[in-house]
């Protein structure tokens, strides 16, 4: 579904991807683990087409992304619901209108009642009914997070990115949140990939893991074989150590 | 001593060249978004809804402070002239002074400063808010390009309402004047009136407005580029907010100098 062949990118002067390469297949599951400033959340963006590298390729359902012009990465972004780090609601819009917006954007022939009604019932599902007229800063850490789920899933999109979907939550509704991405998963055969910074509740919810550090891969593979990785990095932060490379 | 006479000289080169260096990036920056801004107006492709929220967030909200600005603009040119005109009984000339100085220079600069303050850095912060909490990049995942759906609607409506604010601004620094003509220089409402039609033309109207609305067009640019290039969370926004206002005063006395020279 997505590939990524020796992916270099540069921002700002500072190499925060090396020689990246990471091959998705449809339907799979994926964890991005790493420190802070690994570059995880630039890797994501790059994959929608935000940010351009400098050397390598990028593939999306066979499409070669790096190249592309910004007016043609339409399609592919098509593809692609995404949450980001910081939710990224839009705050001149009510909740249920920023559900909406990926929706309205894809299919403008929509009427403003559907619309409604296919962002209040993608609300219900992520525990928000009765939101729906409140504004984004009307909102707490948690429940801005779903309502950034729901519009990241609202078009049932090929390929699921969430950057972050628990940070900041207790363990009962990151569970919550688990099962709800689960469930969107099973139902649409969707590809996920999930950046977490809480490893345990990641590593039950995803197949694979890639780990990140100063922009370079030092795992990739299925999740059980983390433990057995020998990276002193690695070893390091899977287990939480107070001494090593970190 | 040849080496250190050569490091000296690098050393004020260096001094010298990042700061200059800087203000050609935003300069370029501000030229960039300026193309990008006139590639979305021929043929106009941007959002209509966007534009009208502008126009009413920027404009309607904007008339009172315009309006106490305008008011008290008018009236302090009388004072300052009133112990000449009593002087040397040159009533007849308050009128004159007062449209002239208002329509071609006062109004349009001080309204301009105005708005900058007020419309300018409020655009700032919002697009640089919107910078940091990711709302740009989650526009251009949707293959929204901002600068069409966000920054040509504020520059329109910038544009558009400073100089129907000028406008209004003239009107109202005019009655103050009258007013405060008659209160405090002894000059009868009609002979301002005289005073003001027999001298003041269209064209020094016109004269103001253009420069309004050149104004409303730096103001704008200058806002959403410091906006759009916030780097590094609210502390960045503050920044940029403080350097949007600054380049706006800028842009506004120089332009101001060309245009006085350059219009009729
Ligand atoms: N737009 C940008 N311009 C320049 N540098 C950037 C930009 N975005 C991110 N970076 C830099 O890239 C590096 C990786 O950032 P990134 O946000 O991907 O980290 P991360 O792994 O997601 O960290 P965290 O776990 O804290 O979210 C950082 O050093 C950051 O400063
Ligand atoms: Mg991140």
């Amino acid at each position: 579904m997505i590939r990524c062949a020796s992916l270099s990118l540069t921002l700002s002067h500072r190499p925060v991807l090396h020689e990246l390469s990471w091959d998705l297949a449809a339907g799979s599951v994926w964890g991005i683990i790493g420190p802070p400033a690994s570059g995880k959340s630039v890797l994501v963006k790059t994959l929608c087409g935000l940010f351009t590298p400098q050397r390598g390729t990028l593939h999306v359902d066979g499409v070669e992304m790096t190249r592309l012009p910004e007016p043609a990465r339409v399609d592919v972004r098509r593809k692609m619901g995404m949450l980001f780090q910081n939710n990224a609601l839009f705050d001149f819009l009510r909740v249920w209108e920023n559900v909406a917006f990926p929706l309205a954007r894809q299919d403008p022939e929509l009427s403003r009642e559907e619309l409604a009604a296919r962002a209040g019932e993608r609300l219900r599902a992520v525990g928000l009914a009765g939101s729906e007229e409140k504004w984004p800063s009307e909102l707490s850490g948690g429940m801005k997070k779903r309502v950034g789920i729901a519009r990241a899933t609202i078009c049932n999109a090929p390929v699921l990115i969430y950057d972050e979907p628990t940070a900041g939550l207790d363990p009962v509704t990151t569970s919550k949140i688990y099962d709800l991405l689960t469930d969107l998963r099973t139902r649409h055969a969707s590809t996920v990939i999930a950046i977490s910074s809480d490893i345990p509740a990641l590593r039950r919810f995803v197949e694979n893991v890639l780990f990140l550090h100063q922009g370079r891969v030092l795992y990739r593979g299925p999740e059980a074989g983390l433990e057995a990785c020998e990276d002193p990095v690695v070893y390091q932060f899977i287990r939480g150590l107070g001494e090593g490379p970190l | 001593m040849a080496g250190r006479v050569a490091t000296s000289f690098g050393n004020l080169f260096a001094a010298v060249g990042a700061p200059v260096l800087a203000l050609c990036a935003e300069v370029g920056g501000i030229l960039t978004l300026l193309f990008r801004v006139l590639w979305c107006l021929v043929p106009p492709r941007f959002d209509l809804d966007e534009t009208w929220r502008n126009l009413h967030k920027m404009g309607v909200k904007s008339v009172p402070i315009i309006v106490l600005t305008a008011f008290f603009t008018g009236g302090i040119m009388v004072i300052q002239a009133a112990v000449f005109v009593k002087k040397f009984g040159a009533t007849s000339l308050v009128g004159w002074g007062a449209g002239y100085a208002v329509f071609r220079e006062v109004g349009p600069m001080l309204l301009g400063l105005m708005f900058s303050g007020r419309v300018g850095s409020n655009n700032t912060a919002e697009l640089g808010t919107m910078v940091v909490t990711e709302q740009i990049d989650g526009l251009r995942a949707l293959s929204i390009d901002p600068v069409r759906y966000l920054l040509v609607p504020r520059v329109l409506s910038m544009i558009v309402m400073l100089f129907l604010l000028t406008i209004l601004g003239d009107v109202v620094a005019i009655l103050g004047a009258a007013l405060f003509g008659t209160v405090l220089a002894d000059v009868s409402l009609a002979s301002f009136w005289v005073s003001f039609s027999q001298n003041v033309h269209v064209a020094d109207v016109v004269h103001g407005l253009i420069k309004a609305a050149v104004f409303g067009f730096i103001v704008a640019l200058t806002s959403c580029h410091f906006g759009i290039t916030v780097k590094g969370g609210a502390v960045g926004v503050g920044r940029a907010v403080n350097n949007a206002v600054v380049a706006a005063a800028l842009g506004i006395v120089l332009s101001d100098y060309l245009l006085t020279y350059a219009l009729p």
